[in-house]
């Protein structure tokens, strides 16, 4: 049984640092969590505003990640953190960068969006849109979910979202065929398919930053350090 | 012998063969989990069901800990849990209060002598294992002679022999340097770091098998303390270390294995790095981050 990793420090200043430390991390998930679900809108859409939002936003994930970044490591040095409190606090680096590189991803699709929505063709798509859309509420939904877990402390949670990898990597890799069947009939769009392949290959990624940050939130309330094992399945 | 400690993970320390008479000396050993190597150590001192009382007040509780031989482990623990009763009963400082007793045993090896024997004298006891206190009390002598002083009890006469053990001794302490040259100078006219230095290298000259340190470095400034930690570091290669600290940070920077104490009780025992890391115990835990009172 683990302690609370905010609460309870006899200087409570402590306590004030580590819950700011975990709201700042929560509040950046859930801009990425946003920039995510827009994206993949602006794509499925060919709407230019909204991929306009999601890249203007991406300076915004930026600057979180440095913020955050400098506050655990001042954390660190200001109040020599041991145990769960260490464990939080070097967790909370590691998810930063998880968050910023599925901020990435999202960017990347914005830009795709953009292209989409000044009139490149929108066949690879539409062939793959299902694929897309399912993709994106399954790599949304985990990445709520382990920023969930982070806030709730809750490691169960954790583990739910570590399991869903596998169904997203399946989505991937079925959104793959798809649109490799419709490489071999008609081969006017290959550019637009390729560009399609890395929206499904940035959505598949940012399921494993989520994974990720379930894997941080995991070694935080246990110490375990799931990086690179073997994945479970659902 | 089931030597753990407190633990329920699986016997993650067990040590075997202590206190049987004629038998080797026993060894530790931490078992492995996915990111530590297993290392096995000698047992230098095994403590088997330690209690202690004062008059009636039971100060200890069934300690069981093995003490690794030429490591260093550290005693943690808020004010009031026992850790200073537990060092001291080491060195039988607690033979000068009257209405006290022990009871389970402290084996020395490689000799099996029972440190708290009824039969063990204490001045002995104290000849194998050297105290130093959290207040540096140099005698006031010159800084030769509060070296000299143990050697010389030990029946060492011979000036030349005398005057190269006094050295070895300041050596080992890293203090030479700074007092080669006025070895005749009273040691009262040191600093405070110099000075506790000079008690580890009075504590040195009789070669002890365990030096204890009772908060050692709590009367000296962040460099004297820094350079009496780096001192313990490099002691672990000729001796046996335990030391009580409340400094949780100096625990974790210099102890090989740390043992959280509470209310006479161990709670737990570990490698260091396990204890700040990732404790076993929610009470531990609990202590070390801060979240105590």
């Amino acid at each position: 049984m683990q302690s609370d990793p905010m609460e309870g420090h006899t200087a409570k200043a402590f306590d004030g640092a580590l819950t700011q430390l975990r709201l700042h991390t929560v509040g950046m998930g859930g801009l990425v969590i946003d920039q995510v679900s827009t994206a993949v809108r602006a794509l499925l859409d060919a709407d230019a505003s909204l991929a306009q939002t999601v890249l203007s936003r991406e300076l915004q994930v930026n600057e979180m990640e440095r913020a955050v970044d400098r506050e655990a490591f001042e954390l660190i040095a200001l109040h020599q953190p041991v145990a769960g409190d260490l464990r939080m606090a070097t967790a909370v680096s590691r998810i930063t960068v998880e968050l910023e590189r599925a901020g990435d991803e999202s960017k990347k699709i914005a830009r795709f969006a953009s292209r989409m929505a000044s009139g490149e063709p929108q066949g690879p798509v539409r062939a793959v849109a299902r694929y897309l859309q399912h993709m994106a509420e399954l790599t949304s939904g985990m990445l709520r979910d382990a920023v969930r877990a982070l806030d709730e402390s809750d490691s169960d949670l954790a583990d739910q979202v570590r399991a869903r990898d596998s169904e997203l990597d399946a989505e991937f890799a079925a959104a793959l065929r798809q649109l490799l069947t419709l490489a071999m009939q008609d081969q006017r769009y290959l550019g637009v398919t390729i560009d399609t392949v890395f929206a499904l290959k940035g959505l598949e990624r940012i399921g494993d930053h989520a994974k990720n940050i379930a894997e941080q939130v995991v070694f935080v309330a246990s110490g375990r350090d799931l990086r690179h094992s073997k994945k479970i399945s659902a | 012998m089931e030597a753990t400690v407190a633990n329920d993970e699986a016997a993650r320390n067990t040590h075997t063969g202590a206190g049987q008479a004629g038998s080797a000396t026993p060894r530790v050993s931490i078992a492995v989990d996915d990111t530590r190597r297993s290392r096995t150590l000698n047992v230098k001192a095994a403590v088997d069901n330690l209690s202690f009382y004062y008059g009636q007040h039971r100060a200890l509780k069934n300690l069981t800990i093995p003490i690794a031989e030429r490591q260093v482990t550290a005693l943690i623990g808020p004010s009031g849990c026992g850790k200073s009763t537990f060092l001291r009963c080491f060195n039988r400082m607690h033979d000068l209060q009257p209405d006290t007793r022990y009871e389970g045993s402290i084996t020395l090896h490689p000799d099996n002598l029972n440190l708290i024997g009824a039969g063990v004298d204490p001045i002995e006891v104290r000849m194998r294992i050297g105290m130093v206190f959290q207040k540096p009390n140099p005698f006031p002598k010159s800084v030769f002679e509060n070296v000299a002083y143990g050697l010389r009890l030990r029946g060492l006469r011979n000036r030349a022999a005398l005057a190269e053990e006094v050295e070895k001794a300041l050596r080992g302490s890293a203090l030479w340097d700074e007092v080669k040259d006025r070895l005749q100078d009273s040691a009262l006219a040191l600093s405070g770091g110099q000075m506790q230095r000079l008690c580890i290298a009075r504590a040195l000259a009789t070669t002890p098998e365990i030096l204890l340190f009772d908060e050692p470095t709590s009367a000296l400034d962040p460099i004297a303390t820094a350079k009496i930690e780096e001192l313990i570091s490099t002691l672990r290669d000729q001796v046996t270390v335990l030391i009580v600290t409340h400094n949780m940070q100096q625990a974790a920077r210099v102890s090989d294995y740390t043992a959280f104490m509470y209310l006479g009780e161990l709670i737990e025992f570990d490698e260091a790095a396990k204890i700040f890391t990732n404790p076993a115990k929610k009470a531990t835990e609990d202590y070390i981050t801060g979240r105590y009172g």
